[in-house]
């Protein structure tokens, strides 16, 4: 039934991202890349797939300089469908891109905190998290200004609103602000796919709860698995669980409670897959080391938790072009391409720094 | 003939000039250190393309110079050799100046000052 | 005088002919010593040199592994956190402590570092994504910063001992060069000086008792004629003693004898 009046919408958008689709590097492509010798010979290698924004770099770029033309790319694209989106999905790419904004709302913050001139950070904020009334931020010089006056006005005001007071952007640990923002962000647009008429029912919703649910878990237990050693106290970690998930409630409850790794472990049990991933990286075994490590140094060929969870990412990305119909795909897009960009910037790390041995560490697709 | 104990009792810190991710790393490690305000200094300083060379000179000044409790100046190599005759001219044995590679710029041993003065003491 | 080179202003005596002989022994000796420090400071320097060129070559991998850990940050993150990282620095947790080393009489600085017990500016940092990456990365800067403080340790050192080892050796140059031969100098100075004057000496002597012989040849001629005059004297007493006698004796005409 959804089908019927979607290629009418939104038909043009859909072609357009599974058109962008079919341009992502291939593992064909990441092993002609693995193979070079040189930054230039990767910009070469990519000079197919991204052309024009990599010609104006200067021979051999420094891998930061090859990660900003290639995300360019990614905004221009994202920018282009956005410009073309009505209706739901304009709205869906509006929450794709809170995301970001909460990234460089936090940055702001950071930046009034410490009163630096925060124009020239600016340029650092995320592109994607760029929205109208982000200059005006910069306007603020205090943070009960900046709170009162301008955040209020940002698309993210009601993530702040409730669970932030401006008191709390003074006294509190500028990530545990970011995480919240991010929970309640997550949970807003878990509520909105689940609840929009347009949505609720529909492939979106189901593929996009499968996603916020996957991304909610996994905030979940990073954080958990972050905060063993820090001064975060587990009531208050609590609070940066999203209250939805494969987790939720009774694996966040443990989780809340875990003093370890182990009792992570525990925690996530009941999901197969994460059982799977811990499993994997040698860590029901109780060992502390090892975490995140991107398999570094002894760990060898193992992967790290946090590799996993991005490959699980990538496979739910991939899975969701199978469906018709949906927003997500513009979604699994984004996170595909996102990963792309950490693939080329990896690679043209390990090529700079002369650590060949390490290249094959990315996580590759298609 | 060694240096009295005031010279270096009271010096405890590390200071950086260096690019972004020189910076970003040091401070990682947990060099950073920013005095009380008001007078909030910083013990490092991130050059990029847009930073001047005078202004390099003036925080390699400060750091050599006028603060008393650094023991150690970190500085990239690429970044001394855009004010290298500072770093040639400087002799003192305190704060303790230490030319570092950085990512993009692999170590060269040719340009780093004290090994220029090894080399020139052996006759090499 | 020997006028081969500079000496020193002192009055050619045997005092300071003494004073100087004990201070060419004192600068030959110190001579040795300084020699001898100077060698094992130059030894110690040697080492201290090779080590810095090994370490320094050690810091650029540590380095690049470090650099390298910062970018698995990058790729676990997803973005930059240079800035934040930047800002939520306060209270230097990773310090260093100074302490010495004797080389020779020679106080070396060592730096020690140490890990204040603050609290850790970015314990949080990567909460909810790639916490663990920055934690590892911060064990390996950690690490990198230590060898570059191992390495600071070499520099200074570096820097302390070839201030010392020039002050030495000039020290020791100066005596070879300078306070020896100028001794030494001073030393044929005083002796020619000495011989000299033993020279006037016995000329002088000499001279005194050629005229003293003089003298006392004048006046033995003096005696002499003195005695001389006086027996002639006597004679004509005599003499006229015995013309009286004679003319007591009646011979009147005879000469009178004329001397």
């Amino acid at each position: 039934m959804e089908g019927l009046f979607y290629n009418v919408k939104y038909g043009y958008i859909e072609g357009i991202v599974r058109g962008y689709r079919n341009a992502l590097l291939t593992s064909q492509n990441y092993s002609n890349l693995t193979q070079c010798e040189t930054i230039d010979d990767v910009k070469l290698q990519l000079s197919p797939a991204y052309g024009d924004f990599l010609s104006s770099l200067p021979p051999n770029p420094s891998t930061s300089a090859l990660a900003n033309k290639t995300t360019e790319k990614l905004v221009a694209e994202f920018r282009y469908l956005q410009a073309n989106a009505t209706g739901s999905l304009s709205k869906f790419m509006e929450y794709l891109t809170y995301g970001y904004m909460i990234d460089n709302v936090a940055l702001l913050i950071t930046g009034t905190l410490h009163e630096r001139d925060t124009r020239e950070l600016l340029e650092r904020c995320h592109p994607l998290g760029w929205f109208e009334t982000m200059p005006v931020l910069c306007v603020a010089t205090n943070i009960e200004e900046l709170y009162n006056s301008v955040l209020i006005e940002t698309p993210l005001a009601p993530y702040f609103k409730g669970s932030l007071s401006h008191q709390d952007l003074d006294e509190l640990n500028i990530e545990i602000i970011r995480n919240t923002l991010y929970k309640n962000y997550l949970e807003d647009f878990h509520n909105w796919v689940n609840t929009q008429p347009d949505i609720a029912g529909t492939p979106t919703a189901d593929v996009m709860t499968e996603v916020l649910e996957f991304e909610a878990d996994r905030r979940s237990i990073n954080i958990t698995l972050n905060s063993f050693g820090t001064e975060l106290s587990k009531a208050d970690r609590k609070k940066l669980y999203p209250n939805f998930g494969s987790l939720y409630p009774e694996g966040t409850t443990m989780l809340s409670r875990a003093d370890d790794v182990e009792g992570v472990r525990i925690a996530v049990e009941s999901v197969a897959d994460y059982k799977t991933f811990f499993d994997q990286t040698g860590l029901s075994g109780g060992g502390s080391g090892g975490v995140g490590n991107m398999s570094g140094g002894a760990g060898g060929e193992s992967r790290s938790l946090e590799d996993l969870f991005y490959q699980k990412e990538m496979e739910i990305s991939k899975l969701a072009f199978t469906r018709q119909f949906t927003h997500a795909i513009v979604y699994a897009w984004v996170k595909l391409r996102e990963q792309e960009i950490r693939n080329i910037t990896w690679i043209a790390e390990c090529i700079a720094q002369n650590q060949k041995e390490r290249i094959g560490n990315f996580i590759s697709v298609f | 003939m060694a240096a009295p104990a005031s010279q270096y009792k009271d010096r405890q810190f590390l200071a950086v000039i260096g690019d972004e991710d020189t910076v970003t790393g040091m401070l990682l490690a947990g060099v950073g250190h920013v005095t009380q305000p008001p007078d909030s200094q910083k013990n490092f300083l991130i050059v990029d393309a847009k930073t001047q060379n005078a202004d390099i000179e003036a925080a390699f000044d400060r750091f050599v110079t006028e603060r008393k409790d650094i023991a150690i100046l970190l500085i990239n190599q690429h970044i001394a050799e855009r004010i290298r005759h500072r770093v040639e001219t400087y002799t003192a044995a305190f704060p303790s100046l230490l030319e570092i590679p950085s990512k993009d710029h692999p170590y060269d041993p040719e340009k780093d000052s004290v090994l220029k003065r090894v080399r020139r003491l052996f006759g090499e | 005088m020997s006028g081969s080179g500079a000496r020193e202003a002192v009055f050619p005596t045997r005092q300071s002919l003494g004073l100087m002989k004990t201070k060419l022994k004192g600068a030959q000796t110190g001579h040795d010593l300084l020699k001898r420090k100077s060698e094992a400071l130059t030894k110690r320097f040697r080492e201290i040199t090779r080590r810095i060129d090994e370490a320094k070559r050690k810091m650029g991998r540590v380095m690049q592994i470090a650099a390298f850990s910062l970018a698995e940050v990058t790729y676990a993150v997803g973005g930059d956190i240079g800035y934040q990282i930047q800002e939520s620095a306060k209270q230097a947790r990773f310090r260093v402590r100074t302490k010495q080393e004797n080389v020779s009489g020679v106080f070396l600085p060592q730096f020690e570092s140490y890990t204040a017990e603050s609290n850790n500016d970015f314990a949080l940092t990567g909460l909810g994504k790639g916490g663990q990456q920055v934690q590892r990365c911060r064990e390996t800067y950690a690490r990198a910063v230590e060898t570059l403080v191992e390495l600071a340790s070499l520099q200074t050192a570096f820097v302390i001992l070839d201030e010392v080892i020039k002050v030495v050796n000039r020290r020791v140059n100066a005596i070879e060069h300078v306070i020896i031969p100028r001794t030494e100098n001073t030393i044929k100075y005083i002796n020619s000086e000495l011989d000299e004057l033993d020279r006037e000496e016995f000329y002088r002597l000499k001279k005194v008792s050629g005229k003293k012989q003089r003298d006392a040849a004048e006046s033995e001629l003096e005696r002499a004629n003195e005695k001389a005059s006086a027996s002639k004297d006597q004679a004509e007493e005599e003499a006229a003693d015995a013309g009286d006698s004679q003319d007591l004796l009646g011979d009147k005409d005879n000469e009178d004898v004329i001397f």
